[in-house]
Protein backbone atom coordinates (compact mmCIF):
# COMPACT_ATOMS: atom_id res chain seq x y z
CA UNK A 1 0.00 0.00 0.00
CA UNK A 2 1.23 3.52 -0.86
CA UNK A 3 2.69 5.46 2.05
CA UNK A 4 0.23 8.33 1.65
CA UNK A 5 -2.88 6.12 1.77
CA UNK A 6 -4.87 4.55 4.57
CA UNK A 7 -6.56 1.84 2.52
CA UNK A 8 -5.48 -0.53 -0.22
CA UNK A 9 -6.97 0.08 -3.67
CA UNK A 10 -9.07 -3.08 -3.28
CA UNK A 11 -10.53 -1.90 0.03
CA UNK A 12 -11.10 1.56 -1.41
CA UNK A 13 -12.82 0.39 -4.60
CA UNK A 14 -15.02 -2.04 -2.65
CA UNK A 15 -15.94 0.75 -0.25
CA UNK A 16 -16.66 3.17 -3.05
CA UNK A 17 -19.01 0.81 -4.87
CA UNK A 18 -20.85 -0.22 -1.70
CA UNK A 19 -21.27 3.37 -0.50
CA UNK A 20 -19.05 3.06 2.56
CA UNK A 21 -16.55 5.60 3.88
CA UNK A 22 -13.15 5.50 2.26
CA UNK A 23 -9.90 7.43 2.76
CA UNK A 24 -9.90 9.28 -0.58
CA UNK A 25 -11.45 9.32 -4.03
CA UNK A 26 -10.26 6.44 -6.23
CA UNK A 27 -7.63 7.73 -8.66
CA UNK A 28 -7.26 5.90 -11.97
CA UNK A 29 -4.88 7.64 -14.39
CA UNK A 30 -4.41 5.70 -17.67
CA UNK A 31 -0.87 4.50 -17.06
CA UNK A 32 -0.09 2.36 -20.09
CA UNK A 33 2.14 3.66 -22.90
CA UNK A 34 4.03 5.83 -20.41
CA UNK A 35 4.76 3.07 -17.88
CA UNK A 36 8.32 2.34 -19.05
CA UNK A 37 9.38 5.80 -17.96
CA UNK A 38 9.17 4.75 -14.32
CA UNK A 39 12.30 2.61 -14.83
CA UNK A 40 13.77 4.22 -17.95
CA UNK A 41 12.76 1.37 -20.25
CA UNK A 42 11.88 1.98 -23.89
CA UNK A 43 8.54 0.82 -25.23
CA UNK A 44 10.19 -1.77 -27.47
CA UNK A 45 12.12 -3.25 -24.54
CA UNK A 46 8.97 -3.27 -22.43
CA UNK A 47 6.83 -5.13 -24.92
CA UNK A 48 9.53 -7.76 -25.51
CA UNK A 49 8.72 -9.86 -22.43
CA UNK A 50 6.16 -10.52 -19.71
CA UNK A 51 8.86 -9.79 -17.15
CA UNK A 52 9.51 -6.32 -18.59
CA UNK A 53 5.81 -5.52 -18.90
CA UNK A 54 5.48 -6.51 -15.25
CA UNK A 55 8.49 -4.48 -14.12
CA UNK A 56 7.11 -1.30 -15.68
CA UNK A 57 3.61 -1.62 -14.25
CA UNK A 58 5.01 -2.73 -10.90
CA UNK A 59 7.30 0.32 -10.70
CA UNK A 60 4.38 2.61 -11.55
CA UNK A 61 2.16 1.07 -8.91
CA UNK A 62 4.89 1.30 -6.26
CA UNK A 63 5.46 4.94 -7.14
CA UNK A 64 1.91 6.21 -7.69
CA UNK A 65 -0.30 3.86 -5.68
CA UNK A 66 -3.09 4.33 -8.23
CA UNK A 67 -6.18 2.18 -7.92
CA UNK A 68 -5.80 -0.31 -10.76
CA UNK A 69 -2.89 -1.94 -12.56
CA UNK A 70 -3.18 -2.19 -16.34
CA UNK A 71 -2.36 -5.11 -18.58
CA UNK A 72 -0.98 -3.39 -21.69
CA UNK A 73 -2.50 -5.70 -24.28
CA UNK A 74 -3.39 -2.66 -26.39
CA UNK A 75 -5.84 -2.06 -29.21
CA UNK A 76 -4.33 -4.13 -32.03
CA UNK A 77 -4.07 -7.51 -30.31
CA UNK A 78 -6.94 -9.16 -32.14
CA UNK A 79 -5.61 -7.87 -35.45
CA UNK A 80 -2.08 -9.12 -34.86
CA UNK A 81 -3.33 -12.49 -33.57
CA UNK A 82 -5.05 -12.96 -36.93
CA UNK A 83 -2.16 -11.73 -39.07
CA UNK A 84 -2.22 -7.94 -39.27
CA UNK A 85 1.32 -6.58 -39.18
CA UNK A 86 2.51 -3.63 -37.08
CA UNK A 87 5.68 -1.58 -37.20
CA UNK A 88 8.20 -1.89 -34.35
CA UNK A 89 9.02 1.60 -33.08
CA UNK A 90 11.69 2.05 -30.43
CA UNK A 91 9.69 4.26 -28.15
CA UNK A 92 6.10 4.39 -29.33
CA UNK A 93 3.04 2.19 -29.37
CA UNK A 94 3.15 0.11 -32.57
CA UNK A 95 0.79 1.05 -35.41
CA UNK A 96 -0.72 -1.32 -37.97
CA UNK A 97 1.10 -1.18 -41.30
CA UNK A 98 -0.69 -3.98 -43.10
CA UNK A 99 -4.18 -5.21 -42.31
CA UNK A 100 -5.01 -8.91 -42.34
CA UNK A 101 -8.13 -8.47 -44.46
CA UNK A 102 -7.87 -6.97 -47.94
CA UNK A 103 -11.57 -7.25 -48.71
CA UNK A 104 -14.71 -8.53 -47.05
CA UNK A 105 -15.60 -11.20 -49.58
CA UNK A 106 -13.92 -14.25 -48.15
CA UNK A 107 -14.59 -13.77 -44.47
CA UNK A 108 -15.79 -17.35 -43.99
CA UNK A 109 -12.42 -18.76 -44.89
CA UNK A 110 -10.37 -15.99 -43.28
CA UNK A 111 -11.90 -15.70 -39.84
CA UNK A 112 -10.72 -18.36 -37.43
CA UNK A 113 -11.47 -17.83 -33.75
CA UNK A 114 -8.86 -20.33 -32.56
CA UNK A 115 -6.10 -17.87 -33.57
CA UNK A 116 -7.28 -15.61 -30.75
CA UNK A 117 -6.78 -18.28 -28.11
CA UNK A 118 -3.93 -17.54 -25.77
CA UNK A 119 -2.15 -20.78 -26.61
CA UNK A 120 -2.01 -19.67 -30.25
CA UNK A 121 -1.20 -16.00 -29.74
CA UNK A 122 2.17 -15.21 -28.14
CA UNK A 123 1.19 -11.57 -27.43
CA UNK A 124 -1.93 -12.58 -25.47
CA UNK A 125 0.11 -15.22 -23.65
CA UNK A 126 2.81 -12.67 -22.73
CA UNK A 127 0.20 -10.31 -21.32
CA UNK A 128 -1.46 -13.15 -19.46
CA UNK A 129 1.85 -14.07 -17.83
CA UNK A 130 2.43 -10.43 -16.93
CA UNK A 131 -1.01 -10.37 -15.30
CA UNK A 132 -0.23 -13.51 -13.28
CA UNK A 133 3.06 -12.03 -12.02
CA UNK A 134 1.18 -8.90 -11.01
CA UNK A 135 -1.55 -10.84 -9.24
CA UNK A 136 1.03 -12.96 -7.41
CA UNK A 137 2.73 -9.88 -6.03
CA UNK A 138 -0.14 -7.40 -5.61
CA UNK A 139 -3.33 -9.40 -6.04
CA UNK A 140 -4.33 -9.06 -2.41
CA UNK A 141 -4.29 -5.26 -2.52
CA UNK A 142 -5.07 -3.99 -6.03
CA UNK A 143 -7.13 -5.08 -9.02
CA UNK A 144 -5.46 -5.95 -12.31
CA UNK A 145 -7.37 -4.93 -15.42
CA UNK A 146 -7.12 -5.84 -19.09
CA UNK A 147 -8.27 -3.15 -21.46
CA UNK A 148 -9.71 -4.99 -24.44
CA UNK A 149 -10.52 -3.27 -27.72
CA UNK A 150 -14.21 -2.73 -28.39
CA UNK A 151 -15.90 -4.39 -31.39
CA UNK A 152 -15.35 -1.77 -34.08
CA UNK A 153 -11.79 -1.07 -32.93
CA UNK A 154 -11.06 -4.80 -33.11
CA UNK A 155 -12.67 -4.93 -36.57
CA UNK A 156 -10.54 -2.04 -37.76
CA UNK A 157 -7.40 -3.83 -36.57
CA UNK A 158 -8.33 -6.45 -39.17
CA UNK A 159 -9.58 -4.20 -41.99
CA UNK A 160 -8.62 -0.55 -42.67
CA UNK A 161 -10.97 1.98 -41.15
CA UNK A 162 -11.72 3.95 -44.32
CA UNK A 163 -12.75 0.81 -46.14
CA UNK A 164 -14.72 -0.36 -43.12
CA UNK A 165 -16.64 2.93 -42.94
CA UNK A 166 -17.50 2.79 -46.66
CA UNK A 167 -18.64 -0.80 -46.23
CA UNK A 168 -21.07 0.19 -43.47
CA UNK A 169 -23.14 1.66 -46.34
CA UNK A 170 -22.16 -0.46 -49.31
CA UNK A 171 -21.85 -3.85 -47.72
CA UNK A 172 -23.39 -3.80 -44.24
CA UNK A 173 -23.94 -7.59 -44.10
CA UNK A 174 -20.23 -8.28 -44.31
CA UNK A 175 -19.51 -5.54 -41.81
CA UNK A 176 -21.88 -7.26 -39.40
CA UNK A 177 -20.19 -10.57 -40.10
CA UNK A 178 -16.83 -9.02 -39.25
CA UNK A 179 -18.23 -7.39 -36.10
CA UNK A 180 -19.76 -10.74 -35.11
CA UNK A 181 -16.28 -12.25 -35.28
CA UNK A 182 -14.69 -9.32 -33.42
CA UNK A 183 -17.29 -9.67 -30.67
CA UNK A 184 -16.70 -13.41 -30.30
CA UNK A 185 -12.95 -12.76 -30.26
CA UNK A 186 -13.26 -10.14 -27.52
CA UNK A 187 -15.43 -12.47 -25.43
CA UNK A 188 -12.91 -15.27 -25.84
CA UNK A 189 -10.04 -13.00 -24.83
CA UNK A 190 -11.97 -11.60 -21.87
CA UNK A 191 -12.94 -15.07 -20.69
CA UNK A 192 -9.36 -16.34 -20.71
CA UNK A 193 -8.19 -13.35 -18.67
CA UNK A 194 -11.17 -13.41 -16.29
CA UNK A 195 -10.44 -17.12 -15.69
CA UNK A 196 -7.01 -15.90 -14.60
CA UNK A 197 -8.43 -13.40 -12.11
CA UNK A 198 -8.13 -10.29 -14.28
CA UNK A 199 -10.80 -7.56 -14.58
CA UNK A 200 -11.95 -6.15 -17.91
CA UNK A 201 -12.39 -2.67 -19.26
CA UNK A 202 -13.55 -1.97 -22.77
CA UNK A 203 -11.94 0.69 -24.95
CA UNK A 204 -13.37 1.50 -28.37
CA UNK A 205 -11.65 4.56 -29.88
CA UNK A 206 -12.96 3.89 -33.39
CA UNK A 207 -16.54 4.28 -32.09
CA UNK A 208 -15.67 7.94 -31.45
CA UNK A 209 -18.31 10.54 -32.15
CA UNK A 210 -15.67 12.20 -34.34
CA UNK A 211 -16.01 9.23 -36.71
CA UNK A 212 -19.48 7.77 -36.22
CA UNK A 213 -22.84 9.42 -35.76
CA UNK A 214 -25.39 8.09 -33.31
CA UNK A 215 -27.28 6.13 -35.94
CA UNK A 216 -24.16 4.25 -37.04
CA UNK A 217 -23.13 3.77 -33.43
CA UNK A 218 -26.48 2.21 -32.63
CA UNK A 219 -26.36 -0.05 -35.65
CA UNK A 220 -22.73 -1.16 -35.72
CA UNK A 221 -21.37 -0.71 -32.21
CA UNK A 222 -24.01 -0.75 -29.50
CA UNK A 223 -25.56 -4.22 -30.01
CA UNK A 224 -22.15 -5.91 -29.93
CA UNK A 225 -20.97 -3.81 -27.01
CA UNK A 226 -24.08 -4.74 -25.03
CA UNK A 227 -23.45 -8.39 -25.71
CA UNK A 228 -19.81 -8.18 -24.53
CA UNK A 229 -20.76 -6.30 -21.37
CA UNK A 230 -23.57 -8.74 -20.61
CA UNK A 231 -21.11 -11.59 -21.04
CA UNK A 232 -18.74 -10.01 -18.50
CA UNK A 233 -21.61 -9.32 -16.11
CA UNK A 234 -22.75 -12.93 -16.38
CA UNK A 235 -19.24 -13.90 -15.36
CA UNK A 236 -19.73 -11.77 -12.24
CA UNK A 237 -17.52 -8.81 -13.10
CA UNK A 238 -18.11 -5.13 -13.79
CA UNK A 239 -17.00 -3.14 -16.83
CA UNK A 240 -15.54 0.30 -17.36
CA UNK A 241 -16.25 1.59 -20.87
CA UNK A 242 -14.20 4.23 -22.67
CA UNK A 243 -14.63 5.71 -26.13
CA UNK A 244 -12.14 8.35 -27.29
CA UNK A 245 -12.78 11.81 -28.69
CA UNK A 246 -15.93 13.86 -28.59
CA UNK A 247 -18.73 11.43 -27.77
CA UNK A 248 -21.19 14.05 -26.51
CA UNK A 249 -23.77 12.94 -29.10
CA UNK A 250 -23.44 9.31 -27.99
CA UNK A 251 -23.63 9.69 -24.21
CA UNK A 252 -27.07 8.14 -23.66
CA UNK A 253 -26.39 5.37 -26.17
CA UNK A 254 -23.11 4.52 -24.45
CA UNK A 255 -24.91 4.24 -21.12
CA UNK A 256 -27.40 1.83 -22.76
CA UNK A 257 -24.45 -0.53 -23.25
CA UNK A 258 -24.93 -1.56 -19.61
CA UNK A 259 -21.42 -0.60 -18.52
CA UNK A 260 -20.85 0.04 -14.81
CA UNK A 261 -18.50 2.99 -15.19
CA UNK A 262 -18.47 5.45 -18.09
CA UNK A 263 -14.99 6.86 -18.66
CA UNK A 264 -15.15 10.05 -20.70
CA UNK A 265 -12.55 11.76 -22.88
CA UNK A 266 -11.40 15.29 -22.05
CA UNK A 267 -13.23 16.50 -25.18
CA UNK A 268 -16.48 15.72 -23.41
CA UNK A 269 -17.90 17.96 -20.70
CA UNK A 270 -17.98 16.16 -17.36
CA UNK A 271 -20.51 18.69 -16.08
CA UNK A 272 -22.85 18.10 -19.04
CA UNK A 273 -22.46 14.31 -18.84
CA UNK A 274 -23.28 14.44 -15.14
CA UNK A 275 -26.51 16.32 -15.85
CA UNK A 276 -27.55 13.94 -18.60
CA UNK A 277 -26.70 10.50 -17.17
CA UNK A 278 -25.23 11.05 -13.73
CA UNK A 279 -28.25 9.56 -11.99
CA UNK A 280 -27.74 6.32 -13.92
CA UNK A 281 -24.02 5.67 -13.90
CA UNK A 282 -20.65 6.20 -12.23
CA UNK A 283 -18.55 8.66 -14.22
CA UNK A 284 -14.80 8.69 -14.62
CA UNK A 285 -12.55 11.34 -16.11
CA UNK A 286 -11.19 13.50 -17.58
CA UNK A 287 -7.99 15.54 -17.14
CA UNK A 288 -6.55 16.41 -20.56
CA UNK A 289 -3.67 13.99 -21.20
CA UNK A 290 -2.00 16.21 -23.76
CA UNK A 291 -2.30 19.85 -22.70
CA UNK A 292 -2.06 18.97 -18.98
CA UNK A 293 -0.28 15.64 -18.43
CA UNK A 294 2.20 15.96 -21.29
CA UNK A 295 2.57 19.69 -21.88
CA UNK A 296 1.37 21.16 -18.58
CA UNK A 297 3.28 22.37 -15.54
CA UNK A 298 2.67 20.75 -12.15
CA UNK A 299 0.43 23.75 -11.36
CA UNK A 300 -1.61 23.07 -14.52
CA UNK A 301 -2.07 19.44 -13.50
CA UNK A 302 -3.11 20.38 -9.98
CA UNK A 303 -5.61 22.93 -11.25
CA UNK A 304 -7.02 20.42 -13.77
CA UNK A 305 -7.58 17.87 -10.99
CA UNK A 306 -9.42 20.48 -8.95
CA UNK A 307 -11.55 21.42 -11.95
CA UNK A 308 -12.56 17.78 -12.51
CA UNK A 309 -13.45 17.42 -8.85
CA UNK A 310 -15.54 20.58 -9.01
CA UNK A 311 -17.49 19.17 -11.95
CA UNK A 312 -17.66 15.53 -10.92
CA UNK A 313 -17.71 15.26 -7.12
CA UNK A 314 -21.51 15.48 -6.79
CA UNK A 315 -22.33 13.05 -9.57
CA UNK A 316 -25.36 11.22 -8.15
CA UNK A 317 -24.00 7.74 -8.91
CA UNK A 318 -20.42 8.61 -7.98
CA UNK A 319 -17.28 9.91 -9.59
CA UNK A 320 -13.78 8.49 -10.13
CA UNK A 321 -10.80 10.74 -10.85
CA UNK A 322 -8.96 9.88 -14.04
CA UNK A 323 -7.34 11.20 -17.18
CA UNK A 324 -9.45 11.68 -20.32
CA UNK A 325 -7.44 9.10 -22.25
CA UNK A 326 -4.02 7.41 -22.18
CA UNK A 327 -1.17 9.45 -20.75
CA UNK A 328 1.25 10.11 -23.64
CA UNK A 329 4.58 8.34 -23.54
CA UNK A 330 6.46 11.65 -23.60
CA UNK A 331 4.79 13.04 -20.49
CA UNK A 332 7.01 13.99 -17.57
CA UNK A 333 6.46 11.28 -15.00
CA UNK A 334 6.45 13.97 -12.31
CA UNK A 335 3.12 15.13 -13.70
CA UNK A 336 1.64 11.77 -12.73
CA UNK A 337 3.10 12.24 -9.23
CA UNK A 338 1.39 15.62 -9.13
CA UNK A 339 -1.87 14.13 -10.42
CA UNK A 340 -1.84 11.56 -7.60
CA UNK A 341 -0.80 14.10 -4.99
CA UNK A 342 -3.55 16.51 -5.99
CA UNK A 343 -6.08 13.66 -6.08
CA UNK A 344 -5.09 12.64 -2.54
CA UNK A 345 -5.13 16.21 -1.25
CA UNK A 346 -8.35 17.49 -2.80
CA UNK A 347 -10.08 14.14 -2.98
CA UNK A 348 -9.77 13.34 0.72
CA UNK A 349 -12.94 11.64 1.96
CA UNK A 350 -15.59 12.82 2.51
CA UNK A 351 -15.35 15.05 -0.55
CA UNK A 352 -15.64 18.67 0.50
CA UNK A 353 -16.27 21.23 -2.27
CA UNK A 354 -14.67 23.92 -0.07
CA UNK A 355 -11.35 22.14 -0.47
CA UNK A 356 -11.26 22.32 -4.27
CA UNK A 357 -13.30 25.51 -4.72
CA UNK B 1 -35.14 15.06 -75.65
CA UNK B 2 -31.60 15.82 -74.49
CA UNK B 3 -31.19 17.13 -70.98
CA UNK B 4 -30.27 20.80 -70.55
CA UNK B 5 -26.88 21.75 -69.20
CA UNK B 6 -28.40 23.04 -66.00
CA UNK B 7 -30.33 19.84 -65.49
CA UNK B 8 -27.18 17.75 -65.92
CA UNK B 9 -25.19 20.01 -63.60
CA UNK B 10 -27.86 19.54 -60.96
CA UNK B 11 -27.76 15.80 -61.45
CA UNK B 12 -23.95 15.73 -61.15
CA UNK B 13 -24.19 17.73 -57.95
CA UNK B 14 -26.93 15.47 -56.59
CA UNK B 15 -24.97 12.32 -57.43
CA UNK B 16 -22.07 13.57 -55.32
CA UNK B 17 -24.30 14.74 -52.48
CA UNK B 18 -26.21 11.46 -52.52
CA UNK B 19 -23.06 9.34 -52.84
CA UNK B 20 -24.06 7.77 -56.17
CA UNK B 21 -20.59 6.72 -57.27
CA UNK B 22 -21.90 4.54 -60.12
CA UNK B 23 -24.70 6.69 -61.46
CA UNK B 24 -22.39 9.71 -61.56
CA UNK B 25 -20.27 8.13 -64.29
CA UNK B 26 -23.25 7.83 -66.62
CA UNK B 27 -24.38 11.38 -65.93
CA UNK B 28 -20.86 12.72 -66.53
CA UNK B 29 -20.68 10.83 -69.83
CA UNK B 30 -24.05 12.20 -70.87
CA UNK B 31 -22.80 15.69 -70.00
CA UNK B 32 -19.63 15.30 -72.07
CA UNK B 33 -21.51 13.73 -75.00
CA UNK B 34 -23.86 16.70 -75.04
CA UNK B 35 -20.80 18.89 -75.62
CA UNK B 36 -20.98 20.98 -72.47
CA UNK B 37 -17.80 22.38 -70.93
CA UNK B 38 -15.92 19.96 -68.67
CA UNK B 39 -14.75 22.71 -66.31
CA UNK B 40 -18.33 23.80 -65.60
CA UNK B 41 -19.27 20.18 -65.03
CA UNK B 42 -16.55 19.93 -62.42
CA UNK B 43 -17.07 23.27 -60.69
CA UNK B 44 -20.84 23.72 -60.93
CA UNK B 45 -21.67 20.02 -60.80
CA UNK B 46 -19.30 17.77 -58.88
CA UNK B 47 -17.65 20.40 -56.69
CA UNK B 48 -21.00 22.02 -56.00
CA UNK B 49 -22.22 18.66 -54.66
CA UNK B 50 -19.10 18.25 -52.55
CA UNK B 51 -19.51 21.77 -51.16
CA UNK B 52 -23.08 20.97 -50.19
CA UNK B 53 -21.81 17.81 -48.50
CA UNK B 54 -19.28 19.85 -46.55
CA UNK B 55 -22.04 22.25 -45.46
CA UNK B 56 -23.99 19.27 -44.16
CA UNK B 57 -20.83 18.06 -42.40
CA UNK B 58 -20.54 21.48 -40.77
CA UNK B 59 -24.13 21.16 -39.59
CA UNK B 60 -23.36 17.65 -38.28
CA UNK B 61 -25.89 16.14 -40.68
CA UNK B 62 -23.10 14.33 -42.53
CA UNK B 63 -20.25 12.45 -40.89
CA UNK B 64 -16.89 11.09 -41.96
CA UNK B 65 -18.43 8.10 -43.74
CA UNK B 66 -20.71 10.38 -45.76
CA UNK B 67 -17.85 12.63 -46.84
CA UNK B 68 -15.81 9.62 -47.93
CA UNK B 69 -18.65 8.27 -50.04
CA UNK B 70 -19.43 11.70 -51.51
CA UNK B 71 -15.78 12.05 -52.46
CA UNK B 72 -15.82 8.62 -54.11
CA UNK B 73 -18.66 9.85 -56.31
CA UNK B 74 -16.85 13.13 -57.01
CA UNK B 75 -13.66 11.33 -58.07
CA UNK B 76 -15.63 8.90 -60.25
CA UNK B 77 -17.15 11.91 -62.02
CA UNK B 78 -13.77 13.64 -62.28
CA UNK B 79 -12.31 10.58 -63.99
CA UNK B 80 -14.81 11.14 -66.78
CA UNK B 81 -14.62 14.94 -67.01
CA UNK B 82 -10.90 15.64 -66.47
CA UNK B 83 -9.67 14.28 -69.81
CA UNK B 84 -11.94 16.84 -71.48
CA UNK B 85 -10.40 19.85 -69.74
CA UNK B 86 -8.44 22.22 -71.96
CA UNK B 87 -4.72 22.01 -71.09
CA UNK B 88 -4.25 25.50 -69.68
CA UNK B 89 -7.07 25.17 -67.17
CA UNK B 90 -5.02 22.93 -64.89
CA UNK B 91 -1.92 24.99 -64.17
CA UNK B 92 -2.99 28.00 -62.14
CA UNK B 93 -3.97 26.28 -58.91
CA UNK B 94 -2.21 27.00 -55.61
CA UNK B 95 -0.12 24.01 -54.61
CA UNK B 96 -0.06 22.28 -51.26
CA UNK B 97 2.02 19.42 -49.88
CA UNK B 98 0.24 17.21 -47.36
CA UNK B 99 1.15 14.17 -45.28
CA UNK B 100 1.03 12.32 -41.96
CA UNK B 101 4.30 12.92 -40.13
CA UNK B 102 6.86 10.20 -39.62
CA UNK B 103 6.00 7.52 -37.08
CA UNK B 104 2.25 7.66 -37.57
CA UNK B 105 0.04 5.77 -39.97
CA UNK B 106 -3.40 7.13 -39.10
CA UNK B 107 -4.40 8.95 -42.24
CA UNK B 108 -8.18 9.24 -42.42
CA UNK B 109 -8.11 12.88 -41.27
CA UNK B 110 -5.33 13.76 -43.70
CA UNK B 111 -7.25 12.11 -46.55
CA UNK B 112 -10.37 14.12 -45.77
CA UNK B 113 -8.37 17.35 -45.75
CA UNK B 114 -6.81 16.42 -49.09
CA UNK B 115 -10.24 15.74 -50.57
CA UNK B 116 -11.72 19.02 -49.34
CA UNK B 117 -8.66 20.97 -50.51
CA UNK B 118 -8.87 19.39 -53.95
CA UNK B 119 -12.54 20.25 -54.04
CA UNK B 120 -11.66 23.84 -53.25
CA UNK B 121 -9.30 24.00 -56.22
CA UNK B 122 -5.89 23.33 -54.67
CA UNK B 123 -3.36 21.15 -56.41
CA UNK B 124 -2.52 18.61 -53.74
CA UNK B 125 0.71 16.64 -53.42
CA UNK B 126 -0.12 13.84 -51.01
CA UNK B 127 3.00 12.26 -49.49
CA UNK B 128 0.88 9.64 -47.71
CA UNK B 129 1.47 8.44 -44.16
CA UNK B 130 4.58 7.90 -42.05
CA UNK B 131 6.33 10.59 -44.11
CA UNK B 132 10.03 11.27 -43.39
CA UNK B 133 10.32 14.89 -42.23
CA UNK B 134 12.76 15.89 -44.98
CA UNK B 135 10.26 14.81 -47.63
CA UNK B 136 7.90 17.66 -46.75
CA UNK B 137 10.69 20.15 -47.48
CA UNK B 138 11.97 18.42 -50.60
CA UNK B 139 8.50 18.19 -52.10
CA UNK B 140 7.59 21.77 -51.20
CA UNK B 141 10.72 22.98 -53.00
CA UNK B 142 10.22 20.70 -55.96
CA UNK B 143 6.65 21.80 -56.71
CA UNK B 144 7.02 25.36 -55.47
CA UNK B 145 4.25 24.84 -52.95
CA UNK B 146 2.58 27.67 -51.11
CA UNK B 147 1.27 25.42 -48.33
CA UNK B 148 2.71 22.60 -46.23
CA UNK B 149 0.08 20.64 -44.31
CA UNK B 150 0.94 18.10 -41.62
CA UNK B 151 -1.28 15.77 -39.66
CA UNK B 152 -0.87 13.29 -36.81
CA UNK B 153 -3.03 11.34 -34.40
CA UNK B 154 -0.23 10.35 -32.07
CA UNK B 155 1.38 12.49 -29.41
CA UNK B 156 4.74 10.90 -30.06
CA UNK B 157 4.87 12.13 -33.62
CA UNK B 158 3.58 15.66 -33.14
CA UNK B 159 7.16 16.63 -32.19
CA UNK B 160 8.04 16.08 -35.84
CA UNK B 161 6.03 19.15 -36.82
CA UNK B 162 8.37 21.80 -35.34
CA UNK B 163 11.24 19.83 -36.88
CA UNK B 164 9.73 20.28 -40.33
CA UNK B 165 9.28 23.99 -39.68
CA UNK B 166 12.95 24.20 -38.69
CA UNK B 167 13.93 22.33 -41.83
CA UNK B 168 11.90 24.72 -43.97
CA UNK B 169 13.85 27.57 -42.38
CA UNK B 170 17.17 25.85 -42.99
CA UNK B 171 16.20 25.29 -46.61
CA UNK B 172 15.50 28.99 -46.89
CA UNK B 173 11.86 28.58 -47.96
CA UNK B 174 10.04 29.19 -44.69
CA UNK B 175 8.78 32.59 -45.85
CA UNK B 176 7.53 31.13 -49.14
CA UNK B 177 5.13 28.64 -47.55
CA UNK B 178 2.37 28.71 -45.01
CA UNK B 179 2.41 25.78 -42.59
CA UNK B 180 -0.83 24.23 -41.38
CA UNK B 181 -1.17 21.44 -38.85
CA UNK B 182 -4.00 19.31 -37.54
CA UNK B 183 -4.96 16.03 -35.92
CA UNK B 184 -6.49 14.84 -32.70
CA UNK B 185 -3.70 15.81 -30.25
CA UNK B 186 -3.06 19.15 -31.98
CA UNK B 187 -4.48 22.41 -30.67
CA UNK B 188 -4.40 26.00 -31.78
CA UNK B 189 -2.07 26.66 -28.87
CA UNK B 190 0.35 23.98 -30.04
CA UNK B 191 0.29 25.48 -33.53
CA UNK B 192 1.14 28.89 -32.05
CA UNK B 193 3.84 27.41 -29.81
CA UNK B 194 5.72 25.77 -32.67
CA UNK B 195 5.30 28.67 -35.07
CA UNK B 196 2.84 27.07 -37.50
CA UNK B 197 0.72 29.54 -39.45
CA UNK B 198 -2.58 27.75 -39.21
CA UNK B 199 -4.55 25.08 -37.38
CA UNK B 200 -7.94 23.60 -38.04
CA UNK B 201 -10.07 21.16 -36.10
CA UNK B 202 -11.58 19.47 -39.16
CA UNK B 203 -11.32 19.11 -42.92
CA UNK B 204 -13.96 21.65 -43.84
CA UNK B 205 -12.42 24.32 -41.66
CA UNK B 206 -8.98 23.49 -43.08
CA UNK B 207 -10.05 24.87 -46.46
CA UNK B 208 -11.21 28.13 -44.92
CA UNK B 209 -7.95 28.51 -42.99
CA UNK B 210 -5.87 27.72 -46.09
CA UNK B 211 -7.71 30.31 -48.15
CA UNK B 212 -7.31 32.92 -45.43
CA UNK B 213 -3.60 32.22 -45.11
CA UNK B 214 -3.09 32.63 -48.83
CA UNK B 215 -5.28 35.72 -49.04
CA UNK B 216 -7.75 34.01 -51.33
CA UNK B 217 -10.84 35.26 -49.55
Amino acid sequence: MHKDDQMTPKERMAGFFSGKDIDRIPILPFVTAVSGKAIGMTHREKRSSAENLFKCQSACYERFGHDSISVEYGLHGIGTAMGSVTNNPENNVPAIMDHYLKNLNDLDSKLDLSKIERKNDPWAQMNYEMAQMTLDKYGSEVGVSLSTPGPITAASSLYPIEKLLRATRKDPDHVHQLLRFATDAIKLLAKEFMDGGVGISLCDPVASGTILNEKSYREFVLPYTKEIIQFIHDYGKSVTYHVCGDTSALTEAMVESGCNVLSIDNRVSLEDTKKRVGNQIVLMGNVDPISKMMQGTPEDVEEAVKECLRQGYDNPKGYLLSTGCGIPIDSPIENIDTFMKAGRKYGKWPLDPERFA
Amino acid sequence: MAASKEELLNRLSDCVLEMEDEEVTGVAEEYVDAGYEALDGIMEGLVDGMNKASDLYDQEEYFVTDLLLCSDAMYAGLDVLRPHLPEEETSQKPRAVIGVVEGDTHDIGKNLVRIMMETAGFEMYDLGRDVPLDDFVTKAKEVNASLVMMSTLMTTTMMGMPEVIKKLEEAGIRDQVKVMIGGSPISRKYADDIGADGYSANAVEAVKVAKQLLGME
